[in-house]
């Protein structure tokens, strides 16, 4: 009896001083090589919607700038984007290849609250950072101390809603509004805290029509909206639909105050909305925003922004200068760029997650002037401010100060 | 070739594919084998589609809406649907779910099956799409039942075997990957000889008669009534059991996992493997889960020309990518990748019968 158990007291002794050893030996974390790292992420390259594509090749140009310039301590950074055409669970067997087989050190950029909502755990568990998921959805923030390794980047649907109920309450009393939104979680967290932002001023939402991602065309909800007899109408769905109930709005001779959201606020989307200048129903629509966008005229000289367009012109991949989309897959990438920086020669992924819970960063070239990216103690919201503008003859003039939303 | 040594030739190319899936994760990466169990859970979708549409000639394009079904079974059954309203306490453990998210959707499979006798070819085409259009959105309908849009999360509850730990079986360790193979293709090597046990007997020889001429079927004692359900029962069954597999290998389902594209998906699998044909299927099943990989120029992005991998980052170049390898695959394989191993079949016994004049 006594031999096995000296036997098994010196295996434990030879463990455990090996394995301090063997830890210390395998200090680069997956993903992390000599002149490159690797990081991934999916996107809709196909499907309902493909036109989200951008957000990841905007990001993917700008890394393509950085690493033409040398990279990030040396390293290369590279990006691999897969489409799962948002389908959440194409996103699961896409993520699972880029962890298990392609080994990337983060998963960064994925689009869609579905998509992220499927993967979450899965990174979780594993300890792979699940970093700036490109969705509005509140939980990314709120839930943070349950999904440490999971971060937002974009202000959430929560606060974009509250914004334009509050501007509702201010600008038109008694209002009656109408809400076409689709049947999701990112179009009923509109549709919720746009009622909490009129909150008990007066005015209601008196009307609200869903509609599917995968529809065809919204004409009937509109119609129906507007027999509601409301004189604001909110559009709370992706660039498609948002044209198509321009349009809807306009051959139906409606003309309330049109507030349309921020994924379809863009320029390109509203010049296409306007059906060159024959659609009235436009002019006088409420965004908001918290990019520059590529159509503004205010930004021709900006520096932001003339990068932005270099690094299209080089980089871009035969993609539109112009789709807004490429800005916010730009902002993203400069913010992982600083946060890599900050990692130094060693980067690891809980460096990574430690960094993106301390980010301070108020010279992000391709958001607003004054919009401040930062995470710390409490607050798991990297951007929470933006600025309500107004469409006037053809382009957005800024109409309020910018806002900035404290708890999301 | 007499049929006796033709059906020899079929049982042991059987036994042998058998042993090729047992050893196939041995030689292959952790990774590939999760990749390699979801062509099997296509594969099981596969043959209960062509039972319907390649034997008994009913045209489905809405098979993706039965996998939602069986997919929601499984979730439901697994986790229960409390947490949104619903009535069900689920604590079933996944694998036990599998027969009877088969036997719901084949129940509802059957159900569907009775309108849709009066309708045949392309309306009936219609018909089925109708359910794969409406499926999503009736998921959605009643979210107090399935959790509505943000879908039902399945990753870390104790219900599913495996998750990031690995699986004990019998004395032998898995790790979640290799148990979610073996799993999907126990049962699709099953799910196989249950659909050449149907097809060769009387019930197959019914189904061919009703697609062949459903005159000359009804003529010779053949209730199209009764074969026509049976066959979008089953059929939908064999569905049902996939998209519970689908389910537990995604640990996730929610409306979007079930698209539309999926229905014309396994349509597609089925004429490129073959309509009318077991074997071929497999190719079926791997079209499906790869092409749509290939077409980005992810694997073989090493192996291809610059200008197809470039052509493949552009907007919208996978999906012309996938509809270019997908027309010329109908020209060179019109019947379908069985239809390639009839003729090669038919080739070597026409040289045997010339060499033995």
């Amino acid at each position: 009896m006594r031999r096995p158990t000296a036997l098994v007291t010196a295996l434990v002794a030879a463990l455990a001083v090996a394995l301090p050893v063997a830890l210390a030996g395998s200090a680069a974390d997956p993903g992390v090589g000599t002149t490159s790292i690797l990081i991934g992420g999916t996107s809709p390259l196909t499907g309902p919607a493909a036109s989200y594509g951008s957000v990841a090749r905007g990001a993917k140009a700008y890394f393509d700038s950085v690493n033409a310039k040398g990279g990030v301590a040396k390293r290369k950074i590279e990006y691999r984007i897969v489409d799962d055409a948002y389908n959440p669970a194409q996103t699961v067997q896409a993520v699972r290849r880029l962890v298990e087989q392609d080994q990337v050190f983060a998963i960064f950029n994925t689009l869609g609250t579905e998509s992220n909502l499927a993967i979450r755990d899965y990174l979780n568990q594993l300890k792979v950072p699940q970093l700036f998921a490109a969705s509005g959805a509140t939980t990314w923030g709120r839930d943070a101390a349950r999904y440490p390794w999971t971060i937002g980047f974009q202000p959430s649907y929560a606060a974009e809603g509250f914004v334009y109920g509050k501007y509702i309450a201010k600008a038109k009393k008694n209002a009656k509004v109408a809400v076409l939104f689709q049947n999701d979680d990112y179009g009923k967290d509109l549709l919720v805290n746009l009622k909490r932002g009129l909150g008990r001023s007066g005015s209601k939402v008196i009307a609200a029509q869903p509609y599917e991602v995968t529809a065809s065309d919204v004409g009937s909800q509109v119609a129906k909206l507007k027999a509601s007899g409301a004189n604001v109408f909110c559009i709370f769905a992706t660039p498609p639909f948002a044209i198509q109930s321009f349009v809807f709005a306009n051959r139906l001779k409606w003309r309330p105050l049109i507030i349309n959201n921020a994924v379809s606020g863009t320029s390109n989307t509203m010049a296409l909305a306007s059906e060159g200048g024959k659609n009235k129903s436009v002019e006088g629509t409420i965004s908001t925003t918290s990019l520059k966008d590529p159509l503004d005229a205010r930004w021709k000289k900006d520096a932001g922004m003339k990068l932005y367009r270099s690094i299209m012109a080089k980089f871009g991949g035969g993609g539109n200068v112009n789709d807004a989309n490429n800005v916010y897959g730009m902002a993203v990438a400069h913010e992982t760029v600083e946060l890599l920086k900050r990692l130094g020669a060693n980067p690891t992924r809980a460096g990574l997650m430690k960094a993106a819970r301390s980010i301070k960063d108020a010279k992000n070239p391709f958001l607003l002037p004054g919009v401040v990216v930062k995470t710390g103690k409490g607050d798991n919201f990297p951007v929470q401010q933006g600025q309500l503008q107004r469409w006037t003859k053809g382009k957005w003039v800024p109409i309020t100060k910018l806002w900035a939303s404290k708890k999301n | 070739m007499t049929p006796r040594t033709r059906r020899v030739i079929g049982i042991v190319a059987y036994a042998a594919f058998v042993v090729f899936i047992a050893v196939l994760p041995s030689f292959v990466s952790d990774f590939k084998a999760r990749e390699y169990a979801y062509v099997g859970i296509y594969l099981i979708a596969l043959l209960g589609l062509n039972i319907l549409t390649g034997y008994t000639g009913q045209i489905s394009l809405g098979h993706g809406a039965f996998m939602a079904i069986g997919g929601y079974t499984t979730a439901i059954l697994m986790v229960g649907n409390e947490q949104f309203g619903g009535p069900i306490s689920g604590g079933l453990k996944d694998v036990w779910t599998l027969p009877i998210a088969g036997l719901v959707a084949g129940a509802v499979g059957l159900a569907f099956g009775l309108p849709a006798l009066r309708l045949s070819g392309l309306y009936l085409a219609l018909a089925t799409f109708a359910i794969a259009v409406a499926m999503p959105s009736t998921i959605k309908r009643f979210d107090d039942f399935t959790g509505g849009g943000q879908g039902i999360q399945l990753f870390g509850v104790p219900e599913l075997t495996g998750g990031v730990s690995n699986v004990e079986v019998l004395g032998r360790s898995f790790t979640p990957n290799d148990w979610l193979y073996y799993l999907s293709w126990s049962i699709a090597l099953v799910a196989f000889a249950v659909a050449w046990l149907i097809l060769r007997g009387r019930t197959g020889r019914a189904f061919r008669a009703v697609r062949d001429s459903e005159i000359a079927a009804v003529s010779s004692g053949v209730s199209l009534a009764r074969y026509k359900t049976l066959a979008f029962g089953i059929s939908a069954a064999f569905a049902g059991v996939a998209g519970g597999l689908f389910a537990i290998a995604s640990a996730f389902v929610n409306p979007d996992t079930f698209p539309i594209a999926l229905s014309i998906y396994l349509l597609v699998g089925v004429v490129v493997g073959g309509l009318g044909g077991l074997s071929g299927l497999v190719f079926g099943a791997i079209f499906i889960q790869y092409l749509p990989l290939w077409a980005q120029g992810q694997d073989l992005g090493s192996h291809l020309p610059d200008f197809i991998v470039e052509e493949t980052q552009k907007p919208g170049g996978p999906a012309i990518v996938y509809g270019i390898v997908l027309i010329l695959l109908m020209f060179v394989l019109p019947a379908g990748v069985s239809g390639l191993f009839r003729k090669i079949g038919q080739l070597i016994s026409a040289r045997r019968y010339s060499r033995s004049e």
